[in-house]
């Protein structure tokens, strides 16, 4: 089993400057930190109609309300009502790609909090690679997040929605998983979904392809992908 | 934005559910999900109808009434069916967190 990166195609070089938005990253900075109230006005924000701030903080009164005072807390909810409303004044494709580019940002910093941030640690967690195996076609789709550790490799994927969840989606992340454990090789197949664990249950109901052995992170477990 | 008069935390999911109906029917406009959308808006309603169950009778907090008309109108105005099929998911958990649930 080795990693390569993806090949530079035209769809690679337009997304690499999506991912490169200095949105993104304030984004997925904020978000990483955030509580789940906080990450679901983001995701509310970012496919909503209306980029109105007022409306938002109305919808929001746990975030925004007359018992949340100033501070630090509420300050946040600030931030990452201004990003969010950034991204959704985008046109609708574009909010879409950055939508997307966030929730891989934010997985990435969330992953690269184990092992203590430490170098070698950081040197082991990739965007956008491929991973080969002996005899086996290489797939298109590179993954999005990789752990390049021996012997506790993992191959993440991102979606936005539970409704990215799909038969392509799994078999690409079982198919590593077990390709790897033909080589006798560890690897961790891991889909994270900006999306509800309930929702992401629904669809995944109604999915064949083989995901039993794929660790599915959830908006409310996002934190769980730091272990 | 028409707000209803809102009491309860039952009160609360009651006026949410209308738009949350329209909601769904929007999203079956996209045929080959039809089934996902209906189960997906099936889950949630038996997520919110067992807090209402649980907490129904608790008095609703301050802001909640708003709220729940921001987000009403905020579903009724999306007119794309895709959309509608993402807000199916988020529009459940936006009025959760504002009765004070999570998820």
């Amino acid at each position: 089993m080795r990693f390569q990166d993806a090949a530079p195609d035209a769809r690679a070089v337009v997304y690499a400057g999506i991912q490169a938005d200095p949105l993104v990253a304030r984004a997925a900075g904020l978000l990483a930190d955030a509580r789940l109230d906080q990450r679901i006005l983001a995701r509310a924000v970012m496919n909503g109609m209306t980029t109105d701030p007022v409306v938002w903080r109305t919808m929001f009164p746990g975030l925004f309300g007359p018992d949340r005072p100033a501070g630090p807390d509420r300050e946040r909810s600030e931030a990452i009502l201004d990003a969010a409303v950034a991204v959704a004044e985008r046109g609708e494709l574009v909010r879409q790609q950055v939508r997307g580019a966030i929730v891989e940002a934010v997985t990435e910093l969330i992953v690269r909090r184990r092992g203590g941030g430490t170098a070698a640690a950081n040197q082991a967690i990739r965007r956008e690679r491929r991973i080969l195996f002996d005899g086996v076609r290489a797939e298109i789709h590179p993954y999005d997040v990789t752990v390049e550790t021996p012997g506790a490799s993992e191959a993440i994927d991102c979606k936005w929605g539970a409704r990215g969840i799909s038969a392509d989606v799994l078999h690409q992340l079982d198919d590593a998983r077990t390709h790897a454990a033909d080589e006798e090789e560890h690897l961790a197949a891991t889909l994270v979904v900006f999306d509800a664990r309930r929702s992401c249950d629904v669809r995944l109901e109604r999915q064949t392809a083989p995901h039993e052995a794929t660790r599915l992170i959830a908006l409310e477990t996002l934190d769980d992908l730091a272990r | 934005m028409e707000i209803q008069p809102i009491v309860s935390v039952a009160d609360a999911i009651t006026a949410a559910s209308a738009a949350y109906d329209e909601l769904a029917a929007r999203a079956e406009e996209v045929e080959d999900e039809w089934s996902f959308v209906n189960d997906l808006a099936d889950a949630w309603r038996i997520r919110l109808a067992d807090v209402a169950d649980a907490r129904g009778d608790e008095p609703a907090a301050i802001g909640v009434a708003e709220a729940v008309a921001a987000l009403s109108a905020e579903a009724r105005a999306i007119d794309d069916p895709h959309r509608a099929i993402d807000w199916l998911s988020t529009f459940p958990q936006v009025l959760l967190i504002a009765v004070g649930e999570w998820p």
